[in-house]
């Protein structure tokens, strides 16, 4: 894989800001139709298999696999108390990360929240710049959506419909199924489409216990659809097949690429066609625009290290900053022609900004399994996921849309229950007999897209490198707090069906962000007045600038977006591709 | 006095606790103050220098063993090795806390910490444990049987509650190092809980499930 020196004189047929899942898989489709592509990412190059160290032992690291002194994460109360841009109050710190960043597997990955302040209402905002992004850590939970949220307008009267129904996008699901691997088992659920599933791993006792104890409710328990090869990928020489070595919960990727990541997943193979340029450490500021046409004409961007300024030139231009940073991108690209930011003449970019609630769980355990022989539940690429059971065949009275939970148990390489009181002989005999014992589930819901959450820009407040930060106006609404009282119930009560013997339960929202699920700021729609996009991620007002990352998304759903963002940004591209060579862009 | 107590007698932490804050009288300054000392005060105290290092104790090298500058005097490192050991002790599966060198990880996390609040609660818990030993044992707490240490811990113990109390909240924080220590050490990982990750899993063995179609 050789990486070429980036040319910056020549015109390319097109330029991708952003190396995640969306920025990968552009790079990937549009590569293997021939044309020549230009990728660029803000942050650094890593030297991945050194960060992730998936298999050291926590003794052999010098903090325990905790974070250096002088690097503090921020946590739930003081994302609770304090307000952005975060810096004041830990002037001890000279690190200051997301709270992804608590563990020396993840801090790297994560952006400096000092050098990337944002400013506005509460906000987790998780932000890996490197190359590939989030996907370095994601959390491989790989769901396809329905029609039951690609036209959720047409079941509750909320919101708009997509663009595109199940069956456009059901092909290009198969595809990344395909040239991806995702292990799971196959349900027929009409609201959870089946993916083309390699080998699924078994349930463990405790979770065929709540499986069985559910389905007289007719709830479903099935397997974590983990974005994992299980068989193996004969196309990629990068990535191994997962070998089930434990310790996956350690947030910090996968060093034998079993889980996908952008840079071994799609980059890499990229580069392989001798088609694609990286350059890395390369901040957008801007996208130029050809004051004759209207048309992009490329970027202008700073080296994020020497400071220098930069301006490459392309036929197309491929937003893929994730969703919050491409509507910052859009916003900042002001110009005479385009005074609102570019493809905003429908005033919506930045707005309908939605994600997933998360925060209640329930944590339980299995008594029967207590003094047992453990088995390896966290070399598993997943635990469990339940499946939405609200507002499908029934009205909910108190809020529309659904949830989902996503739950683990069983024992890994830090036993769960150390927080039980007591001390000594008793305290340490009874950790070891309940390791296997426990286990828990969280819900994730879709937070409505609503035109009143929004992020602009800070009139005031500018980054590292001088431009201006991202403000937050968002605010979780009655309909995700309405839900989350009834995710904790229903947690609760399906423990208690199945049996399991309750330790804790809970209704406390996480806040807004903790899900790193953003999404919509640039929604798809037909309608140019009231969408940003069309169909194939094309903006309607700028027809060489496709936004391909979560922001097209219309509304969250409740099943985790990485898949869609893929399936989406695939089926966009080979249209990209057709429609540049038969000149149309 | 000599209060000597059994673990099995009632205990008013707030009633008892007058009696050993009385016994020093710097302690009685500690018990008012909020614990979080000015920061020239800490200053001070951390400028006294690094303790010299002591015989018998793991030489750095090995990352378990390391423990960067040294937080504790070696009397006080004492103390932490037989507070840890009180709240994960050595049983007939594996070895304790002591074993696991937790204090030593305790020293380099609190001794590494920008936190001056964290450290200045160690260095007061110490010393009112110590205070609590000699009130309830009538002898150091290094110094005390395994059954007299454990009456002691259980006071803070059985009032872990009342987080408003200098002692509980040392208590919580000790329970929390030594855990994290121990389980994340050699002989906690492999001895106690014999975890079976971090190799090649042929096949996870899981659990049969009647459910039909599955």
């Amino acid at each position: 894989m050789a990486e070429p020196e980036a040319d910056l004189s020549k015109k390319y047929d097109a330029v991708i800001i952003g190396s995640g899942a969306a920025g990968g898989m552009a790079a990937h489709v549009l590569t293997t139709h021939g044309l020549e592509v230009l990728m660029l990412e803000a942050g650094k190059k890593l030297d991945i298999e050194q960060e992730l160290r998936s298999m050291e032992w926590p003794y052999d690291n010098s903090h325990r696999g905790g974070l250096p002194p002088g690097s503090h994460s921020l946590n739930h109360n003081e994302y609770t108390i304090r307000r952005p841009p975060f810096g004041a109050g830990f002037e001890k710190s000279k690190n200051l990360y997301s709270y992804v960043g608590s563990t020396d597997y993840t801090k790297n990955i994560v952006v400096n929240e000092r050098e990337n302040p944002y400013t506005g209402t509460n906000y987790a905002w998780v932000r890996a710049r490197c190359l590939g992004g989030k996907t370095n850590i994601w959390g491989r939970l790989a769901l396809r959506l329905s029609d039951y949220d690609f036209k959720a307008k047409d079941r509750d009267g909320f919101g708009e419909n997509w663009p595109i129904s199940y069956s456009d996008i059901a092909p290009y699901y198969d595809k990344v199924d395909l040239y991806l691997g995702i292990t799971g088992v196959k349900e027929n659920l009409p609201y959870l489409p089946d993916s083309i599933f390699q080998r699924p791993t078994k349930l463990n006792c405790t979770e065929v216990t709540l499986k069985q104890g559910i389905q007289k409710m007719g709830r479903v328990l099935t397997q974590y659809r983990a974005g994992v090869t299980t068989d193996g990928l004969k196309h990629n020489k990068y990535r191994s097949r997962c070998y089930g070595r434990g310790a996956c919960e350690r947030k910090g990727g996968c060093d034998i690429h079993a889980a996908f990541d952008s840079p071994t997943g799609l980059i890499y193979p990229a580069m392989d066609t001798g088609n694609l340029t990286l350059r890395t450490n390369s901040t957008v500021r801007e996208i130029t625009v050809d004051p004759v046409t209207g048309k992009a004409s490329g970027v202008h961007f700073t080296d994020s290290q020497t400071m220098k300024d930069y301006t490459v030139h392309a036929k197309v231009v491929i937003v893929a900053a994730s969703t919050l940073e491409s509507a910052r991108l859009l916003l900042l690209s002001k110009s005479r022609l385009y005074p609102n930011g570019l493809a905003n003449s429908s005033g919506h970019v930045g707005h309908n900004f939605c994600e997933h609630i998360m925060g209640p769980y329930v944590a339980g355990q299995a008594t029967d399994l207590v003094g047992k022989p453990t088995t390896l539940d966290d070399g598993r690429p997943g635990g469990f996921y339940l499946t939405r059971f609200r507002n499908l065949a029934e009205k909910h009275p108190n809020f529309i849309r659904g949830y989902g939970f996503e739950g683990g148990s069983g024992s890994g390489m830090f036993p769960p229950g150390t927080d039980s009181p007591g001390f000594g002989a008793s305290f340490k005999e009874e950790i070891r007999k309940n390791q296997g014992s426990y286990i828990a589930m969280g819900a994730f819901g879709e937070v409505l897209a609503r035109y009143e959450n929004f992020v602009d820009l800070d009139p005031v407040v500018k980054d590292k490198w001088g431009i201006p930060a991202l403000r937050f106006h968002y605010k979780f609404g009655e309909n995700e707090h309405n839900m989350a009282k009834d995710m904790k119930e229903t947690a609760q009560e399906m423990f208690e069906a199945a049996g399991l013997k309750i330790i804790y339960v809970s209704d406390r929202v996480l806040t807004e962000g903790w899900s790193i699920h953003e999404l919509g700021t640039a929604r798809m729609g037909n309608d140019p007045k009231t969408s940003v996009l069309n169909q194939f991620q094309q903006s309607h007002d700028v027809k060489n600038l496709f936004v391909v990352d979560g922001s097209a998304f219309v509304n969250a759903s409740c099943q985790n977006p990485t898949w869609t963002i893929m399936a989406l940004c695939w089926r966009s591209c080979d249209y990209l591709a057709d429609q540049l060579a038969k000149n149309e862009l | 006095m000599r209060g000597k107590m059994s673990a099995k007698d009632p205990v008013d932490l707030k009633q008892d606790r007058r009696q050993w804050l009385k016994a020093s009288a710097t302690a009685l300054g500690a018990a008012v103050l909020p614990l979080a000392l000015p920061l020239s005060e800490t200053r001070a105290a951390e400028s006294q220098g690094a303790p010299a290092p002591v015989a018998g104790r793991p030489a750095a090298g090995s990352a378990e063993a390391k423990s960067g500058a040294r937080f504790f005097t070696p009397a006080q490192h004492t103390l932490v090795e037989e507070l840890s050991e009180t709240i994960i002790p050595a049983d007939s599966r594996s070895g304790g806390a002591k074993a696991a060198r937790v204090a030593d990880y305790i020293e380099q996390t609190v001794g590494e910490t920008t936190d001056d609040q964290r450290k200045a609660l160690w260095r007061e818990g110490l010393r009112l444990v110590e205070s609590m030993s000699q009130h309830y044992n009538g002898k150091s707490f290094v110094e005390s049987s395994t059954e007299e240490k454990i009456a002691v811990i259980k006071v803070l113990s059985d009032n872990a509650e009342l987080t408003e109390i200098p002692e509980v909240q040392f208590f919580h924080e000790l329970k929390r190092l030594t855990v994290r220590g121990y389980y994340t050490s050699k002989i906690g990982i492999h001895d106690d809980l014999e975890y079976k990750g971090n190799r090649i899993l042929q096949e996870f063995v899981g659990c049969d499930d009647p459910t039909p179609g599955t």
